[in-house]
């Protein structure tokens, strides 16, 4: 049951083509989400408070805002502390030489249980603040991140559009290539009708070789995508993310390179079983 | 005689065009271990009706029986089965040649998923009785038409079908090797299977005479027995 050699090479190039193009926006999207991920996690919520507070009522209201379910600590900020803060962040201190601590807001720093730190998390807190500082402006400086989550979500979606639209035409092309055998070998597919075979006994030596065609194209694409991982990414993409996050590349998990191989079998099977379909006709 | 009947037709008609028939309202009985021919013009109907009886096409009216059992509307799923008990030979023989005699052969009993030591002894079998049976790693386009004919055969009845179906067997064959192929279709019918052979070959009816059956425009016009 073998396909000429270059229908077989057509059908696993496509499939090795497509797949690597999906493996790669995956590989690129997965990051930037663990990248996103770990840029949330270092949110901490600031509530800035309308008017200075003494020190017995401030340590009344951490006390208050270290209760809320949710928070891990509670740290208040005085003038002088914000002042002192200013002061090391700023190479040129000679700036605040002129600036009395006065003019500065007192704050509380809080900080997030793990499992709440996320944009999620945050915005599920807010209100619990709220109800303890109604009248503070409360603070929790990653509305950037936002914005570049919603970049990535973006990405996201323009891949899975571009993706589907991939796997359609690959679909098409899988499944006009294996006509092209069957076309090939039409008398030999009216001759097991004739003689009683059954079209599974026809039509499963033609769908395992669609199958394992499509786990060859899965596995080479990612052998590419993970060559390309190693020769491209981790240089370059991998070492800008890390100077900016800290942040060190990895290639896809298991769980993906799994699906790229289903991906890979299923294309296979059904560009095979679709044109099977209009070749064996029995009765 | 106390016979049975092995194929039956009621009122079948089949149309492939709206506008005419090629096959209207035929009435038919064959019994078991009948040789009968079918004959008429190019364009009569035989190979419609030896369709109809394997269910390669369907009729459009009227009810088929073979052994009793109504095919006119026989689940796709169940069409193999009526299949493996009918040989069927053509003219063009339609051997697949890219495999070797005895694959040709074996062919109808891998599919019937049968063992190995079976499928081989029967082959053996097969190819001895048309008697062909040294050429068996041959590739059918090293064989004359007459010998591709006869593998053909062979491969009808290695599964030993009830029914032998032929749609002009000989129709490109000179008259030597024609008789020589009646011969096996002979043998075949002499063991008890019911053949029924689609010809306008008046000779090969004159030099074996039996039960005639004449399409014309698809209408069964006689039926002459001998
Ligand atoms: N697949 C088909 N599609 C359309 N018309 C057909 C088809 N097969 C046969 N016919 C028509 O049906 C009639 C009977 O054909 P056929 O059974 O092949 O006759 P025969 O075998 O006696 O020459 C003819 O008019 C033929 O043109
Ligand atoms: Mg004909």
């Amino acid at each position: 049951m073998r396909q000429s050699s270059f229908l077989c090479i057509a059908t696993v190039g496509t499939l090795t083509a497509t797949l690597t193009i999906i493996a790669l926006f995956a590989l690129v999207i997965i990051n930037l989400q663990a990248l996103t991920g770990r840029w949330s996690e270092d949110v901490q919520v600031r509530a800035y408070l309308e008017k200075p507070v003494r020190n017995a009522q401030a340590d009344q209201l951490r006390k208050r805002l270290g209760s809320i379910d949710g928070v891990d600590e509670v740290e208040f900020v005085s003038r002088e502390k914000a002042y002192s803060r200013m002061r090391q962040r700023l190479e040129n201190a000679d700036l605040l030489d002129g600036l009395s601590p006065e003019v500065l807001p007192v704050s509380f720093d809080i900080s997030l249980a793990s499992e709440l730190r996320s944009r999620e998390g945050v915005l599920e807190l807010l209100p619990r603040i709220k109800a303890v500082l109604p009248n503070a402006d409360l603070r929790y400086g990653q509305q950037w991140l936002e914005r570049f989550e919603s970049f990535v979500q973006m990405i996201y979606a323009a891949a899975t559009v571009l993706g589907g639209f991939l796997l359609f035409a690959t679909l098409f092309i899988v499944s006009n290539t294996i006509r092209l055998t069957l076309y090939a070998r039409k008398d030999e597919l009216e001759i097991m009708a004739l003689v009683g075979a059954t079209p599974f006994f026809i039509k499963a030596p033609f769908l395992l070789e669609g199958a394992a065609q499509g786990a060859l194209g899965g596995g080479l694409s990612l052998g590419t995508v993970y060559l390309l991982y190693q020769a491209f990414f981790r240089e370059g993409l991998g070492s800008l993310l890390f100077s900016i996050g800290g942040y060190e590349i990895h290639f896809l998990p298991a769980s993906h390179q799994l699906a790229i191989l289903g991906a890979g079998v299923l294309l296979g099977l059904f560009g095979s079983l679709s044109s099977l379909r209009k070749f064996v006709k029995i009765g | 005689m106390n016979t049975e009947a092995m194929i039956r037709l009621y009122d079948i008609s089949k149309h492939y065009r709206s506008d005419s028939a090629a096959l209207a309202n035929i009435d038919l009985r064959i019994d078991k271990g009948e040789f009968v021919y079918l004959t008429g013009a190019s364009g009569a109907g035989k190979s419609t009706l030896l369709k109809l009886l394997f269910c390669a096409e369907r009729p459009d009216k009227g009810q088929i029986l073979i052994k009793g059992r109504n095919i006119t509307r026989l689940k796709s799923r169940e069409v193999p089965y009526l299949r493996r008990t009918i040989g069927v030979v053509f003219q063009d023989y339609k051997l697949m040649n890219s495999r070797t005699i005895f694959e040709n052969v074996a062919f109808p009993l891998e599919v019937q998923g049968k063992r190995r030591i079976e499928v081989g002894k029967k082959v053996y079998q097969a190819l001895k009785e048309v008697g062909l049976e040294e050429r068996m790693s041959r590739y059918p386009l090293e064989l004359s038409g007459g010998e591709q004919q006869r593998i053909a055969i062979a491969r009808a009845l290695v599964v030993g079908p009830d029914i032998l179906l032929a749609d002009e067997p000989t129709g490109n064959l000179d008259i030597n090797v024609t008789l020589e192929i009646m011969e096996l279709f002979k043998k075949a019918n002499a063991r008890g299977t019911t053949v029924v052979l689609a010809t306008h070959s008046q000779e090969m009816i004159q030099r074996f005479p039996r039960r005639v059956l004449t399409l014309e425009g698809g209408a069964l016009v006689r039926d002459e027995s001998c």
